[in-house]
């Protein structure tokens, strides 16, 4: 047991590292923080953001003479600004997981990995969590971000309810990314992974567009696999048991198949 | 230490290796000597438990490489054709990582790390980036990465591609420093390493293994140290053709003419052969006897002893067909990996 966490640690920091020197990596974060950026002002700021068409509404309550129901605005806003960033990592995480396997067969370094004690859930494992780990510091900034606005906001947010979202974005962005890995496990083109990726990324969050045309049982079967359904449960700081598991399963799955798929390319050598 | 009995692996409809069988004493160099595509990569890849054996078993200290690939995998080092390097890390770095996953104790690290450096000559280039190194630097980090561990048994493919001369020599010096407490195997399809570093060598051509014995051995038995070289005048084709017919010459071929001196023949009806006999025999008499008969002139004859080489021609002359089929099978594997 000592051992496997050992290894998982391993392949762990050398991921992490790599991202320390990786021009890509460094691209990434900027686009990311220079367009979530962009979303949180435009959001916030803009003539058609949230806090003038809060008050607009007010204004016209006044002349008009019926109070509107109160907003809570600060709620509203995080909601928003969730949701559009859920939108923005189905541009980033590809181009995260792209590489994870896909660059190791290129380069060869998988017959290391393949012909050193360690066991391929390892690996996989120790990758996942090295990507979600840089991707979870993408998200840093924006929280400083966030706490500046709703610091100011009065009565104030409770803060569970942020939180919440956040853990949400960031377990959307592991089970997309667990499924990236598997993804990139199955070819030696970064490009092609990417692509594929953004494919069945698409495909996942549109699941429930699919599930309503279906409808009836099965449609609501079909519905319980969105990944957006399940996150935008979350945003809502609505604590579902059942989003958890479904996330999870999503994660399980990717380690499982990228395990899988790397165990069975031994036999497919030719 | 190493035992590996009729190993075959098939791939689609091709036979990479076929009935392939050997054995690796304890602290022995052992020298898996072939032409490209002979299945060199695939019986390595074997015993790396990269690959697994269509049938056969192969065995490291005891462990099937394939029933028992994770303690086999804790005993060998394993220097693949292209050494597998993360250009990004640093020569230490990435030594580290290997010790780290090879589960090499946290308190060994830095003692071992700095051992398999100096032994490589690498200590110069500790902090530089992977990327930045040449070829024959990436290829010294690779054979790093392999002993870095201390494995009782390493296996080395072609551990000695793309380095100089120089580079060559210390790299043999280091592999023969190894013998003794590790067992080796190294994959090569140059002649003199085997002979300079092997104590045994396995010749393996089409996939399958022709000869296994001692450097010295091999000529001795197969060849002996009877052999000729002719210079004639005439045409060097018949002149082949009138040798053949005397049986005891297993070997003619020609070289170039221009001998030891340097100067390039003045008559272009001048060809110079060079002639292996079966061991024993002595046909010197009855060649010089056969190309006068048929009007050639001799300028000169000499005895010539043998070498590693000759066997090696010797052993993989017949079944050119296969070799070529062999060539595309590992184009296509090196290009899957």
């Amino acid at each position: 047991m000592g051992v496997v966490l050992a290894n998982i640690i391993a392949i762990y920091r050398r991921e992490l590292q790599s991202y320390f020197v990786s021009p890509l990596a460094y691209a990434i974060a900027g686009a990311f923080w220079f367009i979530s950026g962009l979303f949180f002002v435009l959001i916030l700021l803009s003539p058609e953001g949230i806090l003038n068409s809060v008050a607009a509404l007010d204004i016209q309550g006044q002349q008009i003479g019926v109070p509107v129901p109160p907003i809570d605005v600060p709620y509203e806003f995080v909601r928003a600004f969730l949701d559009r960033m859920g939108w923005l990592l189905l541009f980033v995480l590809p181009i995260l997981s792209m590489g994870l396997y896909a660059e190791e067969r290129k380069l060869g370094t998988l017959e290391l990995l393949a012909t050193s004690p360690i066991t391929n859930w390892a690996v996989a494992l120790g990758k996942l969590l090295g990507v979600v780990t840089f991707f979870t510091t993408l998200l840093l900034p924006l929280l400083v971000l966030e706490a500046i606005a709703l610091n100011n906001s009065n009565p104030p947010i409770i803060p569970t309810i942020p939180l919440l979202g956040h853990l949400g974005l960031i377990l959307l962005a592991a089970a997309i990314l667990s499924i990236g890995m598997f993804i990139s496990s199955l070819t030696n083109s970064t490009i092609l992974a990417a692509v594929l990726t953004f494919a069945v990324i698409l495909l996942l969050l549109f699941v429930d567009l699919i599930a309503k045309n279906i409808g009836g049982p099965l449609g609501d079967i079909i519905a319980h696999f969105s990944l957006l359904k399940h996150y935008s449960n979350l945003t809502q700081g609505v604590w579902d048991t059942s989003s958890l598991i479904l996330f999870a399963s999503y994660i399980f799955l990717g380690i499982f198949l990228t395990a899988q798929s790397i165990d069975a390319l031994r036999f497919q050598r030719q | 230490m190493i035992e590996v009995e009729h190993l075959n692996k098939v791939y689609g409809s091709t036979r990479a290796i076929h009935d392939v069988t050997f054995n690796v004493e304890p602290g022995e160099i052992l020298g898996f000597l072939g032409p490209n595509g002979a299945g060199k990569t695939t019986t390595m890849r074997i015993l790396a438990g990269y690959l697994p054996a269509t049938s056969g078993t192969a065995r490291i200290a005891g462990y099937d490489v394939h029933q028992d690939s994770y303690s086999v995998r804790q005993k060998i080092g394993y220097l693949p054709e292209t050494p597998p390097l993360y250009p990004e890390m640093t020569v230490e770095g990435f030594l580290y990582f290997v010790a780290r996953i090879k589960g090499l104790p946290a308190g060994d690290r830095p003692g071992k790390i700095k051992a398999a450096m100096e032994r490589c000559n690498l200590l110069e280039k500790r902090h530089v980036i992977i990327r930045k190194l040449s070829k024959g630097y990436k290829q010294r980090v690779g054979i790093a990465h392999a002993i870095v561990h201390d494995p009782p048994a390493i296996i080395l493919d072609e551990p000695t591609v793309g380095l100089d001369p120089r580079q060559i020599i210390d790299v043999r010096n280091l592999i023969k420093s190894l013998a003794g407490s590790h067992t080796i195997i190294l994959s090569t399809h140059i002649l003199p390493e085997v002979s300079m570093t092997c104590n045994r060598v396995a010749i393996i051509n089409g996939g399958k293994v022709v000869a296994t014995n001692t450097p010295e051995n091999l000529m001795t038995q197969l060849v002996g140290n009877s052999g000729y070289e002719i210079e004639i005048e005439g045409e060097a084709d018949f002149a082949k053709q009138i040798i053949q017919q005397i049986g005891s010459v297993t070997l003619v071929e020609s070289i170039s003419s221009v001998g030891m001196h340097g100067q390039t023949p003045q008559d272009p009806n001048r060809a110079r052969l060079r002639l292996i006999c079966q061991p024993g025999t002595e046909p010197g008499k009855e060649i010089v006897a056969a190309l006068v008969a048929a009007g050639f002139g001799i300028y000169e004859i000499k005895r010539a002893n043998a070498t590693l080489e000759d066997v090696f021609l010797q052993l993989t002359k017949e079944e050119k067909k296969l070799e070529l089929t062999e060539d595309l099978v590992t184009t296509e594997e090196g290009e899957a990996a």
